[in-house]
């Protein structure tokens, strides 16, 4: 078998083709979870953010699933680290402000048509500002078990 | 330049056009937007996709993980286990972290709400191995809180939950907010 020419060798061997660097923004945006928005498995869009979806958004934060940052035009910027913290999967930062809408300074990526976002500083937490419930009760139905109302 | 650009805009058009359904066995959930899909991808840390900043063996769960695809090299999020159970993927994909594995499940493609190249597994099977199920997340939850026990589905039971819950009430607003909507909604 020849052996590799140099700069072909040297290709194989590269680093994944990340990006030179990300785009440094500042946006505002809720903190949401991506699956229960992205596969509709619950209702449209606008009925799973906010108070009415927060029990959900506690339940699959918890669980590992990805959260996202909704921008006011409707932009979900997948949530990689949130502040320093790596673990993102399951993690405590994030079941924190689930729900809540944040300001943030971070680095943002594009890559084969999803937004990623790493935030290095949540410059503010807002809390929930969401109040869905008052047009969609608590998503799902469920959320709320029976014995909460004894 | 138009004739340069054409030239790429067809050559990008296989990858862009594959059909990863064929030979799928994912079972639906009947979601609007959900196509079958079994391809062959690369299990890596996005972090490191993205930055070069690399976590070793992807963050073992803890972090979120990605699948490069062989046939187009592009990275698809899965977001989600086949546990119907609000469980993600990161666990069941973490191990195999850097090996090339073959998947098969759900891909979501709703670019209206920006949905695209994500996933959701519903079983892996490693180079040369058997298919094995994405279902051990509550498995794990289990080992790693062997005292909250009682009835029902873990996230009944977990105690990180109850304490948000706790805290902030049910929608997130405060024990005042929680009771007028629950003498309401009940």
């Amino acid at each position: 078998m020849r052996p590799l020419p140099l700069v072909l060798t040297a290709l194989l061997m590269a680093p994944p083709a990340f990006a030179a660097s990300g785009e440094r923004i500042q946006i505002t945006g809720e903190v949401i979870d991506t699956w229960c928005y992205f596969s509709g498995v619950m209702g449209p869009t606008d009925a799973v953010v906010g108070s009415a979806h927060h029990t959900c958004a506690l339940w699959c934060s918890a669980g590992g699933i990805p959260v996202g940052l909704l921008a006011p035009d409707g932009t979900v910027y997948m949530v990689l680290k949130m502040e320093g913290d790596a673990d993102n999967a399951g993690g405590d930062t994030n079941l924190h402000i689930a729900s809540h809408t944040i300001e943030a300074d971070g680095l943002h990526y594009t890559r084969d048509g999803l937004n990623y976002l790493i935030v290095e500083t949540i410059t503010a937490d807002l809390d929930i500002i969401n109040q869905t419930h008052d047009d969609f009760g608590v998503i799902p139905g469920f959320a709320i078990p029976e014995e909460a109302a004894q | 330049m138009i004739r340069l650009a054409l030239a790429a805009a067809l050559l990008a058009a296989p990858a862009a056009a594959q059909d990863f359904s064929a030979m799928s066995e994912a079972k639906t959930w009947n979601l609007y937007a959900e196509v079958p899909a079994r391809f062959t991808a690369r299990v890596a840390d996005p972090v490191c996709e993205l930055t070069g900043q690399c976590a070793a063996d992807c963050g073992t769960g803890q972090r979120q993980v990605v699948l490069i695809r062989d046939a187009d090299d592009a990275m698809v999020f899965p977001l989600k286990n086949s546990q119907a159970a609000f469980t993600g993927a990161a666990v069941e994909l973490a191990p195999f972290c850097g090996q090339t594995v073959e998947v098969d499940g759900l891909l979501i493609d709703d670019p209206d709400i920006g949905a695209t190249n994500v996933y959701l597994v519903q079983r892996i099977r490693p180079e040369g191995g058997a298919w094995l199920r994405a279902n051990q997340w509550t498995k794990d939850w289990a080992a790693r809180n062997p005292d909250a026990t009682g009835k029902g589905p873990w996230f009944r039971r977990d105690p990180r939950i109850i304490s948000e819950i706790e805290a902030e009430g049910y929608l997130g607003l405060g024990e005042e907010a929680d009771a007028a909507f629950i003498a309401d909604w009940f």
